[in-house]
């Protein structure tokens, strides 16, 4: 294996927050990888995938296998909702079919979501990065349940120091509470947060209820969607509280380069 | 989408009453389950086996219905096959109408909801009294069950309150176990004086033909044991192939539904009442319902068939936490029998994708239910399946059940999406626009209607996206981009070895201690009394206790099965001792065949001179155990040679018990509210001779 990865960046990160994709790209050099930008990416196919759309899937999915097969190496995705729709979802899409399906495979076998890749493959935790406490975690669906993703995020954010001193003037971990529920849906779910909008309003209050009972300002995600759509409903409601991608978080502070 | 299923969602979402009661149903439900399988470390493996065996069964169905039914017909009981709804609804009328039945009592079965029997039955003059308490509470409400285990979940105890006050004639009471009591009291005229007893199946035992009741009540045990003809309504799927895997399902379906680690009551019942027996219904008929199961296995929802009905993944699912099962109706408004994840599945599968399947879009495939599955059904996968086309899925043009303005925004997004130039002007402009509508702010405020404005604002798009910069980047920096500092290599890496969660130790626990220790400590969990006596006190002992209660009359086992001269004793001491079943004794006295030291649980056969009317109709229960005959699990003590020669077994962990109300534990419904078990200590010697049995 080379020391270089393919970053398939995802659609909401490429459209809607760029400046968490310069921080994954920074993260990961960081952490010793060169990284490359197949160009011609676009979306996955999942919220064609999840509306039921199995064509329209296919077409995007298909795309995608195509982009990254002329990429050697490992993917990386910093959302984990994608990442568990390359891995796990491919599958189905293309079930019975000769052609794609063992191209669809081998995508999934070399693709891997950005907190998995550095602890688990890269094995490293320590980044340098500094970042002001308190934060919390929210556990994404699909990281969690898709992916068993959960103890890599926490050992990188142990391992994140405070931008603030301790009382004698030492450097001090970043200061972590847990979410209460932390493991229940935000209500997101793509489509179903437009087609449902009243129950995903429902569970959303309920994870900003959560997010309220903490002393925490800064809430951590590993997905595009959920921070999507957790800061969307903490913004209309004005509550001083925002979700970042955990990429921002490893690049932040971080000793000069 | 469905228009009246949105209006059920906003009722459900305004309710105050309802949101409180769902609250506390998702919270204490998961609460518990988490801590019942906390028991069994060896969880994961226990999931993957029942999964495999629900598997077997459903793959090979044909083969071992057949042989089910053949065991079953053999064993005396009456099997009839219902294609359909109305053939089963027909089956039932033809024996209500050869027994001149005017009275049913029911307890509760899912698939008699799913054939709408009770309608149909009250349409010919007949009375149906459902008595499973949450079901009389709905059934005196008018309403159909909102959840599969507790079916008045939606409810608080004040509207149950005011329902007894207005139905049963009662003074308002908001008080539970006087709810209860009134409950037991009018249910146990219905038991006594019913025509036929209807009741569901849990499992069919396809080695045995035995068919498994689970309740926790004790109404289970009344409808099957006192009315004289006992009538079984089962999905044709419903079945494990041997009394192991039975063992095995009984150690989840409980934890699972309600987090006992096994239900009150479960009766193994094999035939109807044999010559001397004194009790259990002369006849017994077991309808065997189809309904479109069949034709579900050959199509890519046949997994939703694996489901035991524990109901865990309701409880999980945050969106029935939000809505409750009412809220699952078809397009025309038509109740969705089965609710929660599950029935978001099943319903388009046996009743119509066209009316149905808008339900499996209202997840956010966030995975709690397939993660609570006891038997690990892919629930989400189904979900998804449904959404595209469900039974009729891979079929060339299976239409989206995705509403309209979706289907168009998802095409021309994908339309974009397969082409990068199309694409990248698509951000373009993106950025451009939400720039003129919000020219000074990064979020955009939507209106409502658009879904995602209804509660949440939308982040501006970047005027110049990732993709940009990353090119642009790439281009000027060539390969100088690799960092030097902490540089790591690749090593080789499987994603599913990450997927593994730590192992558990095998479970190896209950064989190392005290089983008798172990039995005393679960029945006195669950309220139980257990009591350690040597073979010449336990006379003394049982008439202490009667003599403390003022009892002078029981209802008894016969001697043959007890201790030697223990009758005598008593009778000399001035107890009376029948055999006869009669609802005013206040005590029962029965022996047990074994006990199951993990769960509490006393195995009491019927057969001549067991009447199963001891362990049932008195409010006090006593059981002599000996130590001897308690196991370490459930699935040693159903390898009992006397388990498949009786013509039923009941299996009774603890007193009878509901929390329908509230979820609050409530002792004594129909079955005994007191369960003393004695456990008698055998002389080695004489334990010996007697290990195979009483």
């Amino acid at each position: 294996m080379s020391d270089e990865v393919q970053l398939f960046i995802t659609c909401l990160l490429d459209t809607l927050y760029p400046h968490v994709g310069q921080a994954v790209v920074r993260v990961l050099e960081r952490a010793g990888v060169k990284v490359k930008f197949p160009p011609g990416q676009t979306c996955c196919g999942q919220p064609a995938f999840n509306a039921g759309m199995r064509l329209e899937a296919r077409k995007m999915a298909i795309h995608t296998i195509e982009v990254f097969e002329s990429a050697p190496g490992p993917v990386v995705v910093p959302s984990g909702s994608c990442a568990a729709m390359i891995r796990h979802s491919y599958a189905e899409l293309f079930a019975g079919d000769e052609h794609w399906l063992p191209r669809a495979q081998t995508l999934a076998g070399r693709t891997y979501e950005l907190t998995e890749f550095l602890v688990d493959v890269l094995q490293v935790t320590e980044l340098g990065a500094r970042f002001p406490g308190p934060v919390t975690y929210h556990a994404s669906c699909h990281l969690l349940r898709e992916l068993g993703v959960s103890r890599q995020p926490r050992a990188l954010l142990a391992a994140v120091k405070d931008v603030f001193p301790a009382p004698d003037g030492s450097e001090q971990p970043l200061r972590f509470v847990e979410l209460p529920r932390v493991e229940e849906c935000c209500g997101f779910g793509g489509v179903f947060s437009v087609e449902y909008p009243q129950i995903s309003a429902a569970m959303l209050q309920r994870k900003i209820e959560n997010i309220e009972q903490t002393v925490a300002q800064t809430i951590v995600v590993c997905d595009a969607g959920c921070m999507t759509h957790i800061n969307g409903g903490l913004h209309r409601k004005r509550k001083p509280q925002r979700v970042v991608h955990i990429a921002e978080v490893l690049d932040s502070g971080g000793k000069s380069r | 989408m469905s228009a009246s299923f949105h209006e059920r969602i906003e009722r459900s979402l305004s309710d105050a009453d309802l949101q409180a009661a769902l609250d506390a149903n998702a919270d204490k439900r998961i609460a518990v389950r988490q801590q019942a399988f906390a028991s069994i470390p060896d969880y994961q493996q226990r999931r993957q086996r029942a999964h495999d065996v629900r598997s077997e069964v459903i793959q090979n169905l044909d083969e071992y219905l057949a042989a089910f039914l053949r065991r079953v017909a053999e064993n005396g009981i009456m099997v009839h096959r219902a294609a359909n709804a109305a053939q089963a609804v027909q089956i039932v009328l033809e024996i209500a109408r050869q027994k001149h039945a005017r009275l049913i009592a029911k307890s509760k079965t899912m698939v008699s909801e799913e054939i709408n029997l009770n309608h149909a039955l009250e349409a010919q003059g007949l009375r149906v009294v459902e008595t499973d308490l949450g079901e009389f509470i709905i059934q005196l409400r008018g309403e159909p069950p909102s959840h599969i285990i507790t079916p008045a979940v939606h409810l608080r105890r004040a509207q149950v309150g005011e329902t007894f006050h207005e139905k049963l004639g009662m003074p308002y009471t908001d008080s539970i176990p006087e709810m209860t009591q009134a409950a037991r009291q009018t249910l146990r005229q219905i038991f006594l004086s019913a025509d036929i007893g209807l009741s569901g199946v849990n499992f069919g035992v396809v080695e045995s033909g035995a068919l498994c009741l689970l309740t926790n009540e004790g109404n289970g045990r009344m409808v099957t044991t006192v009315p004289d003809v006992h009538i079984a309504l089962m999905g044709i799927e419903r079945l494990v192939p041997t009394l192991d895997d039975l063992a095995l399902m009984l150690s989840l379906l409980p934890r699972s539904a309600t987090g006992q680690k096994m239900t009150v009551y479960a009766s193994l019942i094999h035939s109807p009442r044999q010559p001397g027996e004194v009790d259990g219904p002369r006849v017994r008929h077991l309808i065997v319902v189809d309904n479109g199961r069949n034709a579900l296995r050959q199509t890519p929802l046949a997994e939703i068939l694996y489901c035991i009905r524990c109901g865990a993944c309701l409880n999980a699912c945050p969106v029935f936490r939000e809505i409750g099962g009412h809220a699952y109706v078809g397009k025309r408004g038509e109740n969705s029998t089965y609710p929660g994840p599950v029935g978001s599945v099943l319903s388009p599968a046996l009743f119509g994708q066209a009316e149905f399947a808008h339900l499996a879009r209202a997840s956010s495939l966030c995975g709690a239910c397939r993660e609570a599955c006891p038997v690990d059904i892919d629930l989400p996968r189904l979900l998804l399946r449904v959404r595209a086309g469900g039974v009729n899925l891979g079929a060339d043009q299976a239409p989206a059940s995705a509403p309209g303005f979706l289907k168009q925004g998802l095409r021309v997004f994908g339309w974009a999406a397969v082409a990068p130039w199309r694409y990248r002007l698509a951000q373009r402009l993106a950025g451009f626009f939400s720039r003129l509508v919000s020219p000074f702010s990064p979020w955009l405020r939507l209106p409502a209607f658009t879904g995602w404005g209804f509660s949440k604002d939308f982040p501006r798009p970047a005027i110049k996206p990732f993709s940009d910069w990353m090119s642009h980047r790439e281009k000027t920096s060539g390969d100088s981009t690799v960092q030097s500092a902490a540089k790591a290599t690749l090593t080789p890496f499987s994603p599913d070895a990450a997927h593994q969660d730590e192992q558990f130790p095998l479970h190896a626990a209950v064989q190392q201690v005290d089983l008798v220790t172990t039995f005393k400590r679960e029945l006195e969990a669950l309220d139980g009394v257990f009591t350690v006596c040597q073979l010449d006190e336990l006379g003394e002992r049982l008439l202490a206790l009667l003599r403390e209660r003022n009892i002078e009359h029981i209802l008894a086992w016969e001697q043959d099965d007890l201790p030697d001269g223990l009758l005598a004793y008593l009778i000399q001491h001035g107890i009376r001792c029948s055999h006869q079943p009669n609802a005013d004794l206040q005590a029962g006295l029965t022996g047990a065949l074994a006990g199951v030291a993990e769960t509490a649980t006393l195995l009491l056969p019927a057969g001549r001179g067991k009447p199963l009317t001891a362990s049932l109709l008195p409010p006090l229960h006593m059981a002599v155990l000996r130590a001897e005959h308690i196991y370490p699990h459930l699935q040693a003590a159903l390898k009992l040679p006397e388990v498949r020669l009786a013509s039923s077994l009941a299996m009774i962990s603890g007193p009878s018990r509901t929390a329908d109300i509230e979820m609050t534990l409530t002792l004594g419904v129909h079955g005994p509210k007191e369960v003393h078990v004695f456990c008698v200590l055998t002389p080695a010697s004489e334990s010996a001779s007697k290990m195979n049995h009483p």
